[in-house]
């Protein structure tokens, strides 16, 4: 940190030349057994490349790609793990028995529902608390208004979920304060249905949407929306006009983190949902458990998944992007 | 100007805010605040406070040891997240043009998959290679999904630096790992320090990649998990006040951090 503003200053040459090797680091590349392992290949241009990009690609073909790959190849065999005297063969059956029942595609639709209605409802409610700390409040009690959004995510998925439990549960505080107030007289269901599961998911993911929206609207420059009011542009046509266009890619990047979210959580459901609302991500685990474990009909349902909610994506990215799209 | 804003859509705005910030501690507040609660299930109004379950808590061994348990799977994935993501950062960051949007698409892919796929996908590697479930399966798990957020933390930062601090190094003589480990990496230095800290909440919120790649022993969320399955009592709230006293303190001070390195 302290040499990196040094840097700024122009302070490196001064101590690099400095550098008369008294550190640790410098010791050790100058000791015979850096100089003629790890420094003479450091020396050599390939080596270097080799230094540079062996770990990581390895990694990534590894652990980012393999993981991936390897299910795509379980999802087309007959039986796996291998078992002594049963031969694996290639076979599309897996895929076959998703459109086979509605018990397997019926919680596939569900998923992609509540993540659907999750993403509208997260983008509707975010965009102004994303606007309003972007732009209305001042540069210096920014990062605070911000800082007091992101402190409740620090507590974890599972610690969120349970909390919801005690604002929802029939003896829970919303449906005590209903009944203080004299609107209800017993307790409405609201734990262990379809609105708890909605009503989880928003609060779970809600700061996937806010950062996006909050970067990209913060980089709309304040003379833009001047110039358009001192043209005589209400507060709705600037939104409409400017902001909204604006922020296009905030609201591409959001939506498809909170939607890919929504479809891949696993743990919300199980403790807000009841037998009626389980989602897809159960269904894929229970081929993974138990007696009746059947990975390759696991593996082809994740990949089926996989490949709805990607396409999804890929799909809201191509019809509200317009524009192409940056990744970072 | 700043009058047009402070008329009634400012107003709206920044009560619409208050409200939001209100919907997001409501149901951990409660949590807390049950947590005091003098009886062995979760209702309101509160009635008799105590500190009783607090006391339950402190001595439960299963709690303390999925607690050691937590610690040390983050410790371990933040040490190894950081250094892959560190390198594979500096490969993105020397290549160019479609070579490096592939290799970046390749090293975000862990971050964009849904969790419950990349857990199924690694329960499935681990068996292909081998590897028993347990400890080391899930710390190889947690760093898988954590290198994609260091990799983006610290190329952001490494955007940002001034391409002539490299080459006056190299004038000077230092070879290319004199330079990284002297002139880069301790520029890198915040964003780093910010991506381990991503790393430790990462690991210790995980759920789902635990719960696929664990064996019997518990971590935090899969301990509270189970208790909330088994049946709801305010020794859950105990258990899960601590965490978010923690994580909340851990990310005050990250912030802070990161705050007063941003100022100077």
């Amino acid at each position: 940190m302290a040499v990196g503003t040094h840097a700024a200053g122009g302070g490196i040459p001064v101590r690099a030349a400095q550098m008369k090797y008294s550190t640790g680091i410098a010791r050790v590349i100058h000791s015979p057994l850096y100089r003629y392992t790890l420094g003479a290949v450091a020396e050599w241009r390939y080596g270097r490349i080799l230094l540079l990009a062996g770990v990581p690609v390895v990694w990534m073909l590894m652990m980012h790609i393999g993981p991936i790959y390897e299910m795509l190849r379980i999802s087309l065999l007959s039986s796996y793990p291998p078992q002594p005297g049963v031969e694996a063969r290639f076979t599309l059956d897996n895929y076959a028995l998703f459109f086979s029942e509605k018990l397997y595609w019926m919680p596939l639709l569900r998923s992609f529902i509540y993540a659907s209605i999750a993403t509208a409802v997260t983008l509707v409610v975010v965009y102004p608390v994303a606007y309003y700390v972007a732009k209305v409040v001042s540069a210096g009690s920014r990062s605070r208004a911000l800082l007091l959004l992101l402190a409740p995510f620090w507590a974890g998925e599972i610690i969120r979920i349970f909390s919801v439990i005690m604002l929802l549960a029939n003896r829970g505080a919303v449906n005590v304060l209903l009944r203080e107030i004299g609107l209800t007289e017993r307790p409405i269901q609201m734990l262990y249905t379809s609105f708890s599961i909605s009503f989880g998911l928003v609060y779970m993911v809600c700061l996937y949407m806010l950062l996006p929206l909050y970067s990209a609207i913060e980089k709309i420059p304040k003379s833009l929306l001047d110039a358009s009011a001192d043209l005589g542009a209400g507060p709705f046509t600037r939104f409409r006009r400017i902001i909204l266009p604006l922020s296009r890619d905030g609201i591409v990047s959001g939506c498809s983190l909170v939607f890919l979210t929504c479809m891949g959580v696993f743990a919300a459901p199980i403790l807000l949902g009841g037998p009626t609302t389980s989602m897809f991500s159960e269904t894929i685990s229970s081929f993974f458990h138990g007696a009746s474990s059947r990975w390759p009909a696991g593996a082809a349902f994740a990949m089926i998944m996989l490949a709805a909610s990607l396409v999804t994506v890929g799909l809201f990215m191509r019809v509200v992007g317009g524009t192409k799209q940056r990744t970072f | 100007m700043r009058a047009m804003f402070h008329d009634w859509p400012g107003l709206a705005l920044k009560s619409f805010y208050w409200l939001f910030v209100l919907y997001l501690f409501l149901p951990l507040s409660l949590m807390v605040a049950v947590s005091f609660k003098d009886a062995s299930f979760i209702s309101f109004p509160l009635g008799n406070l105590t500190i009783d379950w607090y006391a339950k808590v402190i001595q439960d061994k299963q709690f303390l040891d999925a607690c050691l348990y937590t610690i040390m799977i983050a410790a371990a994935t933040t040490a190894i997240a950081t250094v892959i993501g560190v390198w594979i950062a500096m490969l993105i960051g020397s290549l160019r043009g479609a070579t490096q949007y592939v290799a970046f698409a390749i090293a975000c892919l862990p971050a964009v998959v849904p969790g419950m796929i990349s857990a199924i996908s690694l329960r499935i590697f681990i068996t292909t290679i081998d590897l028993p479930t347990g400890t080391v399966a899930i710390i190889l798990g947690h760093v898988v999904h954590a290198v994609p957020f260091v990799v983006v933390m610290v190329l952001t930062r490494l955007r940002s630096m001034p391409g002539n601090l490299v080459d006056a190094a190299r004038d000077l003589g230092a070879d290319s790992t004199v330079t990284f480990f002297r002139v880069t990496l301790p520029y890198l230095g915040p964003a780093i320090f910010g991506g381990m800290i991503f790393c430790l909440l990462l690991s210790s919120d995980d759920f789902v990649r635990t719960f696929f790649l664990g064996g019997y022993r518990p971590t935090l969320p899969m301990l509270i998990f189970a208790r909330v399955q088994s049946g709801m009592s305010p020794e859950i709230n105990v258990m899960a006040t601590l965490v978010l006293v923690v994580t909340a303190v851990v990310g005050l001070y990250a912030e802070y951090l990161t705050r007063r390195s941003r100022i100077r």
